[in-house]
């Protein structure tokens, strides 16, 4: 009778099993159920996503032309090898640094990093890879999975000109860059330095959209492409600069092994045909995939090739400030034209100011011919005295000292020019006086310029009193339109009058014609003015200046020449700029002052003493 | 003397029929793709050696029914020595795929001897039961002996690396327990572990209310006040454990897989990206799916072992609700049809037999699609007759093989009995 009861209790049991079952199956059914159908929007959209790839394609960076359309900067496609982490073997990495001829850790670290981003998706592992090393890779693709490549581009530079400064560099974005600008994506290099990174925003154009289905590992399948769903690229804006490739060819070649800054500048607009800064360094080095050792020499270097010397060095502006000087005397009536003030060997107020021009009567065409330093010191004595400082600043600002020139380059500097706001702080209120400011009159003391900022004044001299913003960037071209970024009407400083300027510009063709710029600047062929200036550097030989123009009566260009530690400008600065006028107004030069400027080297002098 | 033609049980047969054929279209579709020339060769080949095993295994499914039935029960103890060598030698010998050292190499097929193994136990262990005279699990010796049996294979299963084959010998312990007359209250209790073990992954609240729901049930059905405490404290230990494992015990990346499971987003590359990748693929599927070879989760291979262990979620992508629900069901009638054999069956050994085979498919379909449907933590385990995979749909037939034998001569059985 066991038996009996056993029986029915294992049937009992398996209609039990039966229940569970099928009760199971049914929770089964009923998730599956829950999935397909009423989440079904959301993984519906969900399995989109995951399959359908967005593809970045790169816009094409716009193109860098001269003033006269010569092709300065342009693209280059470039192979970069990709790496999937999920089918890459990393023993192979011995052999891919072979094959790349690279160091087995930068592979491990690039791998690494791959892989921390994406597991599935490739990422790039190196770039710019050099022809016959990708054919390498390509044969021997075979025992390398989950390696693959992508086209790229990289920057390529006219091998005429350097003007690393101008064009400046690009380097991959950074986390920075990204919280900046939502519209970059990981691995795009953008514009750091000079116009790279002012116009940036219209260099790169727009990148355009591609939808493809690709499967888990990222391989993208070519029957499964989605039709018009993405947008093209659109190709970033060409620029048409200011520069003349000729000039600056010539003026980069005049610089080799000279330390300053070279500008050459329209005076009636602003354009720069020609901007140097030396030393430079060789921006094609960086473009691509990056050069770490030559990157690292660069920023170590202690003559600072990365530094644009023509728009960012303060330098005291010398004596090149002496005419401008006399504007203000003679505005501020102050001083006459034929106010005579003798030197007899300096400037006595509570201590002598030394002028070791030759003693005797100056009037100020004399004055700024021959550099005297009595005629400014006892000018900025009576400016000061009379409580003109301010004004004496508003008006040495209007000429573009002292202030943000906003041209289109990163980092220029404002320099210093004083007014009492600004002494008070610097000195503290009332911790300054008279002996602080007569050294303003000959550009020396509390008061610094950059080059570009002594060749805008310059040039306003030239121009007949007008305000201008020197600017790289005439023309931004895309196929659709075209636009002048820079395009400004000068303005007239109103305070400045012709009787004023002709007086001072007449100094100042003196200057070439007998005062420090008759040995190297005077010639027969041009008529050009200008006025050289020491920058006391109290680490070792005096930097030079000489701005100047030509033609004398219709100027055509100012040409600025700094030179550090170069003692005498007037046989240093000045030769380099006599050259550039005449490459420039007369395509021709002076093959002795250009050996005499290609052998010269800077020597020892007394410019304190001496009247420049 | 029974005839095939006659007093076979046709109903199984279509059903097994019909799973295998759901198999091989998911097969086909999961390896045959239209974008299936950037997998590996040997994976595209799939389809092509899964026909030959259905073939294979139709052949045994016949030939097999010729056989006297005696030989299952007489042979069982030898049958199961020799597979346990079979394991060991495997052990030692073996070719390990996908982590799992469950594989021997005969040239170009690999011979997985657990699934074999799971054969041998099932009918040593049913031999044993069924011969004591006094069939009952009170006997704390007989109890014993046949948890051996079963756990010995397991040892061995989990030395191979194989956790979810190891779960499926584990489950048939208390199948064969409940069977063999153990209380039903008892038997509650032993399986309360694992669910309240499930549950406090989620959350230490639903382990407690599953401990207390049954700690009632237990007391209910065997009014018994030590198992009601027992049961408390089991229940409590668990959710304790649990606690502490996912707090203090387990290292990070093992607590991801686990945290990964409740919140798949969690970890969405690493742990979750399978649970992500089924459940988007089943959930993408709608109603009526996305047709065949449709299925862009299934063909741009966002599925992970989409052949085998997420098969399911192939038959769910691209035939949606209407092809899961079906598959779901023609299991489901399969394993009440192979019930309802062993109720009709009057002796004990192949009752127990034919429950344990159940119980095997059973389980394999419920961890399976439970995995891929997010269900249960993902535990690599194939869905039978519809994963790809030569020796568990041999080894799988032939237990229904078995099962369709005893039933075929079940009048004629209990002479031999």
């Amino acid at each position: 009778m066991n038996d009996i009861r056993n029986q029915h209790r294992t049937q009992l049991s398996l209609r039990v099993m039966q229940v569970l079952f099928a009760t199971l199956c049914l929770v089964v059914l009923g998730r599956v159920f829950y999935l397909q159908v009423i989440e079904y929007e959301k993984y519906s959209m969900q399995g989109e996503r995951n399959s359908i790839r967005q593809e970045i394609i790169p816009s094409a960076r716009g193109l860098v032309y001269d003033r006269k359309g010569e092709l300065l900067v342009s693209n280059e496609p470039i192979f970069t090898l990709t790496v999937n982490p999920a089918t890459y073997d990393t023993s192979n990495n011995k052999l891919l640094a072979k094959l790349l001829d690279v160091e087995v850790s930068q592979i491990r670290e690039q791998v690494k990093t791959a892989r921390r981003y994406s597991w599935y998706r490739s990422s790039p592992l190196l770039s710019d890879i050099d022809f016959t090393q990708f054919a390498v890779i390509q044969q021997n693709l075979w025992q390398l999975p989950g390696i693959g490549h992508q086209l790229e581009s990289k920057r390529t530079y006219t091998d005429k000109i350097n003007a690393s400064h101008i064009f400046g560099y690009l380097r991959e974005a950074d986390t920075k860059d990204f919280e900046n600008n939502t519209s970059l994506f990981l691995g795009d290099k953008i514009g750091k330095s000079g116009l790279e990174l002012i116009y940036e925003e219209r260099l790169r154009g727009e990148s355009g959209l591609e939808f493809k289905r690709v499967n888990a590992y990222g391989q993208a399948l070519g029957s499964f492409v989605v039709e018009n769903e993405g947008t093209n690229p659109i190709a970033g804006a060409n620029i048409i600069t200011t520069i003349d490739a000729d000039l600056q060819a010539f003026a980069e070649d005049l610089m080799i092994d000279k330390t300053g800054a070279i500008i050459v500048m329209n005076p009636n607009t602003g354009a720069i045909l020609t901007m140097v800064s030396s030393p430079n360094y060789q921006v094609d080095r960086l473009a691509g995939r990056l050069d770490r050792t030559y990157w690292a020499h660069i920023n170590s270097d202690s003559t600072r090739p990365l530094f644009n010397r023509a728009v960012s060095s303060r330098q005291p502006p010398g004596s090149t400030f002496k005419p401008l000087m006399g504007l203000i005397g003679l505005e501020e009536g102050l001083i006459t034209p034929t106010t005579n003030i003798p030197n007899t060997g300096g400037y006595q107020r509570g201590r002598l100011y030394r002028d070791i021009a030759p003693k005797g009567d100056y009037n100020l065409e004399k004055a700024i011919t021959f550099s005297s330093n009595t005629y400014f010191y006892k000018l900025m004595d009576d400016i000061a005295s009379s409580g003109r400082l301010n004004i004496w600043s508003e008006r040495v600002k209007d000429f573009g000292l002292g202030i943000d020139l906003e041209i289109d380059l990163p980092s220029a500097t404002t320099g210093i020019v004083p007014d009492s706001a600004f002494l008070d702080r610097w000195f503290g209120v009332r911790k300054w006086g008279l002996g602080d400011l007569i050294n303003l009159g000959i550009g020396q003391g509390v008061m610094s310029v950059s080059p570009l900022q002594i060749a805008t004044m310059t040039s306003a001299i030239a121009n007949g009193g007008y305000r201008i913003t020197p600017y790289l960037v005439e023309q931004l071209e895309t196929p659709y339109s075209t636009n002048f970024p820079n395009k400004r009407n000068p303005s007239k400083i109103e305070w400045v009058q012709k009787k004023h300027l002709d007086l001072v510009k007449k100094g100042m063709r003196g200057v070439v014609q007998e005062g420090s710029g008759r040995f190297y600047v005077k010639n027969d062929s041009i008529a050009i003015a200008g006025k050289t200036g020491t920058a006391q550097n109290p680490h070792g030989y005096s930097h030079g200046w000489f701005t100047s123009f030509a033609p004398f009566e219709n100027p055509e260009i100012v040409v600025t020449v700094f030179l550090e530690n170069a003692g005498f400008a007037s046989i240093s600065a000045a030769p380099i700029a006599r050259l550039l006028h005449e490459y420039y107004l007369r395509d021709t030069y002076n093959s002795y002052v250009y050996n005499y400027v290609k052998n010269w080297e800077p020597r020892e002098d007394n410019s304190n003493q001496t009247a420049e | 003397m029974a005839s095939i033609q006659k007093d076979l049980d046709w109903t199984s047969v279509l059903l097994w029929i019909g799973l295998s054929i759901i198999g091989l279209i998911a097969i086909y579709s999961a390896t045959q793709g239209p974008v299936s020339e950037f997998l590996p060769t040997f994976i595209q080949n799939n389809f092509w050696k899964q026909l030959l095993f259905v073939g294979i295994s139709l052949g045994l499914l016949f030939g097999i029914q010729f056989i006297n039935p005696t030989i299952f029960k007489n042979f069982s103890y030898v049958a199961y020595a020799v597979s346990l060598l079979l394991m060991v030698y495997t052990l030692f010998f073996g070719q390990e795929i996908n982590g799992a050292k469950s594989w021997l190499r005969f040239g170009g097929f690999g011979l997985q001897s657990s699934e074999f193994m799971k054969i041998t136990t099932i009918l040593a262990a049913a031999n044993f039961l069924t011969s004591r005279r006094n069939l009952a699990t009170e006997q704390i010796r007989y109890a014993l002996v046949s948890f051996l049996i079963i756990f010995v294979p397991t040892l061995l299963v989990i030395a191979q690396n194989d956790f979810g084959t190891a779960i499926i010998f584990l489950a048939l312990i208390p199948v064969i327990l409940f069977w063999s007359g153990l209380p039903y209250g008892v038997a509650l209790l032993m399986v309360s572990p694992a669910i309240i073990l499930y549950l406090s992954v989620f959350s230490w609240v639903y382990g407690l209310i599953a401990m207390g729901i049954i700690t009632a049930g237990v007391l209910f059905l065997q009014r018994s006040k030590w198992l009601t405490i027992v049961s408390v404290i089991m229940g409590s230990a668990t959710v304790v454990v649990v606690q502490l494992a996912l707090t203090k015990i387990l290292q990070p990346h093992q607590v991801a897989r686990v945290i990964a499971f409740t919140n798949p987003s969690y970890d969405p590359t690493g742990a979750g990206w399978n649970v992500i990748q089924a459940k988007t693929a089943i959930g993408s599927g709608g109603w009526t799916g996305k047709g065949f070879l449709e299925g862009t989760q299934t063909q741009l291979r966002f599925l992970p072992e989409q052949w085998t262990d997420f098969i399911f979620c192939v038959v769910g992508e691209e035939f949606g609700f209407l092809g899961a629900s079906i598959l779901i069901m023609v299991f489901m009638l399969f394993l009440l049809r192979l019930l309802q054999l062993s109720i009709n069956h009057k002796n004990p050994f192949a009752q127990l037999v034919t429950l344990s085979v159940a119980a095997v498919y059973f389980m394999h379909f419920f961890i399976n699609v439970g995995s891929a449907t997010a269900l249960l933590p993902v535990i690599g385990i194939p869905l039978p007759f519809i994963s790809y995979g030569g020796s568990a749909f041999i080894a799988n037939t032939l237990m229904l093989a078995i099962c369709l034998n005893m039933d075929l001569y079940k009048r004629e059985f209990s002479i031999y009995s």
